[in-house]
């Protein structure tokens, strides 16, 4: 068995208790000769390079960059981290409300020739409606399910095809398709998540990933079961190991000494998973904690 | 009156933490394992990344929280700091370089014409450490075979060459040491502002030369009335420069949580290697040898290393470097580095293990609270008593 390819989150609204990246840096005592004056000012995404070249240079299989109407845009994000790394894998979430399919497409076959096809596809589907419909959308209910199908098709097939034809329900495209460079490249990985009937078979159509939240087992064993065995199988849940037990503070997620996540990790691929999304905070510190304490735990058992 | 904060750069590597201060596992100084870093490995391949690669996020991370700069080392067995600095030099954007060098292994013309290439390509972000000391073995690993006092004569002649040929010349020299006719700068290289001098060095003889040349004399950590004594014999021999001092800290919110990281790495420490620390000599170092004298002089347990409080003289044992740093809470070390600060002290190298996630530590738990120099609280007022 390979090892299990870890996914860190990069945190777009701030990381650590100071909010990094998010809120301006704090000023240093007036006494002291700040080395930023006569400086270009800092850029927020400073700190999520930070981030991402932690996981590059630790070894992590890839990068999550969340949809958060709220903080910073995603595929931006995933472009200039997709270009600072040469191994990470950068999976963008978004909905399909933010663009046409073949827009979103198009976008995202730049970005797999910016940084040689390590882009992923995270499509979020079940928004919140308030938060959806603030940003423009109001498609609701068992409707998304159709609509993200409608879109993943129509995106693969203007990927793939030429004099690409298409009208349904929500999306209409007349001799679609790419021409020239930008035909012929992967496709990035769709990832998908959620447990309701309507989500299971959308991922059995067009999912090559299907998340599950962290979740006791025997709940866990009931959705698996209903997941398209073609399907592979990804866990997201925060982490939080330490070296000894004492230094554990309560909460959800895999957590316990580095040996003890270590074995839950290894529990769930014995069940199948092959993929960990893992968030922690403060990102940084806790990239490189996994880096060099979790992930030669996991490469030794592998 | 104002203070600059260095950030010390891990030339060594680093450890993932103080708990493993022993095995340097980012960067390439230590055997390869699994849980390497800078080189790693993916897929059983080498990953292409070196340790540069870590030093880029080291620097930048200071750079990002305020600090002046960063101090590159020097030593026998690390990347070379010029070619680090210049290296670093286009990553980053205000943070400055303090080259650490011995004049004895550069030609000052040569010294010159790097700093002044390394100014353009940075907007002047290069100072000097100028070591001059240390000895025995070591000096002679770099084919050094001038004595001791000899050398700060050296440093001296060897400042007097580089400032000389610094605006353009032409400029003719005939030393002791060094030798030049119709030196000087070439037209864009020349006439930049000099850089920085830090001049390190516990001697007689170190801190003669420190007075003639020095912007700023560089003590590593000792106890603060030694530091006090030292820095007074400065002030008596020369036109006094200010006064900088480096620094290792491991802060953490509580002393207790400090003391555990401590007492977690010093599990990797054998105690022959403490007997023969506490019988040590320091050879032709001034600086080694007044440390010694204040290690205990029994050993029962790490904290004896203790030697005053927060001060900890153990660090030699844990890691590669020097013995002093500050051990304890935020709010400990902050009061500490005050005290330095009403010393008279300008300018701290501050260093940790690692460097990377200590620098957010310090700039983020430590220098918040620092209040400056005593003259500056009462003037503005009295400031709410610390836990």
């Amino acid at each position: 068995m390979s090892a299990p390819r870890i996914i860190w989150t990069i945190p777009t609204r701030g990381d650590g208790p100071r909010a990094r990246g998010w809120a301006a840096a704090p000023a240093l005592p007036p006494f002291i000769r700040d080395g930023r004056a006569g400086g270009p000012p800092p850029t927020p995404f400073d700190h999520l390079h930070q981030i991402s070249r932690a996981a590059e240079l630790g070894g992590l299989a890839g990068v999550h960059v969340p949809y958060d109407p709220f903080g910073e845009e995603s595929l931006v994000v995933s472009a200039s981290l997709g270009r600072d790394s040469r191994f990470l894998d950068v999976v963008a979430g978004f909905p399909a409300g933010i663009a046409t399919p073949v827009y979103a497409a198009k976008l995202s076959a730049t970005l797999q020739r910016a940084f040689g096809g390590r882009l992923g596809w995270r499509l979020e589907v079940e928004l919140d409606d308030r938060v959806q419909r603030a940003q423009g959308d109001f498609v609701t209910g068992a409707d998304r399910y159709a609509r993200a199908a409608e879109f993943l098709t129509v995106a693969r097939a203007v990927w793939h095809g030429r004099d690409v034809d298409f009208t349904g329900r929500f999306y209409e495209v007349v001799k679609g398709g790419f021409t020239g460079p930008l035909a012929g490249l992967p496709f990035p990985p769709v990832y998908l998540s959620g447990t309701s009937d309507e989500a299971l078979a959308l991922s059995a159509e067009h999912a090559d990933v299907h998340v599950f939240d962290h979740a006791p087992d025997d709940e866990l064993d009931r959705h698996l079961a209903r997941l398209d065995g073609r399907v592979r199988r990804a866990l997201q849940a925060v982490v939080h190991a330490r070296e000894e037990e004492a230094e554990l503070t309560a909460g959800p997620g895999l957590r316990g000494t580095y040996a003890q996540v270590a074995d839950q990790v290894e529990a769930y691929r014995e069940r199948g998973f092959d993929t960990f999304f893992l968030s922690a905070d403060p990102a940084l510190e806790e990239v490189l904690r996994i880096a060099q304490h979790l992930r030669p735990l996991l490469a030794g058992r592998a | 009156m104002t203070i600059d904060l260095w950030w010390r750069i891990g030339m060594a590597g680093d450890p993932a933490s103080m708990r493993t201060a022993h095995r340097q596992s980012r960067g390439d100084w230590a055997p390869p394992g699994p849980d390497s870093i800078a080189p790693g490995t993916r897929d059983g391949e080498p990953d292409g990344y070196g340790l540069l690669d870590y030093l880029v996020q080291t620097a930048r991370a200071a750079e990002s929280l305020g600090f002046h700069g960063g101090l590159l080392p020097s030593f026998p067995g690390t990347d070379d700091p010029w070619a680090v600095a210049s290296a670093l030099a286009r990553e980053t954007k205000t943070y400055k370089f303090m080259v650490a060098f011995q004049p004895g292994f550069l030609n000052p013309v040569q010294a010159a014409r790097m700093t002044a290439s390394l100014h353009r390509a940075t907007g002047g972000r290069v100072a000097y450490n100028i070591i001059t000391g240390g000895g025995g073995p070591p000096q002679l690993w770099w084919g050094d075979k001038v004595a001791h006092d000899d050398r700060y004569a050296r440093t001296s002649e060897f400042l007097d060459v580089l400032r000389g040929v610094w605006d353009g010349g032409p400029f003719d020299f005939d030393g002791r040491f060094y030798r030049v006719e119709g030196g000087g700068l070439p037209g864009p290289l020349a006439g930049l502002p000099f850089p920085e001098v830090y001049f390190s060095g516990s001697s007689p003889a170190a801190i003669e030369a420190a007075g003639r040349h020095a912007d700023y004399y560089l003590s590593w950590l000792e106890p603060v009335e030694a530091l006090r004594a030292k820095f007074d014999a400065v002030r008596e021999r020369s036109t006094a420069p200010e006064f900088a001092v480096r620094i290792d800290v491991l802060a953490r919110e509580t002393a207790e949580e400090a003391w555990a990281e401590v007492e977690r790495g010093w599990r990797h420490v054998r105690p022959e290697a403490v007997r023969a620390q506490l019988s040590r000599d320091g050879g032709d170092s001034f600086g080694v040898r007044r440390a010694l004298a204040f290690q205990p002089g029994s050993f029962t347990g790490f904290r004896d290393f203790e030697v005053r409080p927060n001060v900890f003289a153990g660090f030699a044992l844990m890691r590669p470097g020097p013995a002093f740093g500050l051990v304890g809470s935020y709010e400990q070390v902050a009061e500490r580095l005050d005290e330095l600060i009403d010393l008279g002290v300008g300018s701290f190298i501050l260093a940790g293990g690692p460097h990377l996630e200590e620098a957010y530590r310090v700039a983020e738990g430590v220098l918040p609270l620092l209040r400056g120099r005593l003259g500056d609280r009462e003037r503005t007022g009295p400031v709410t008593a610390r836990a």
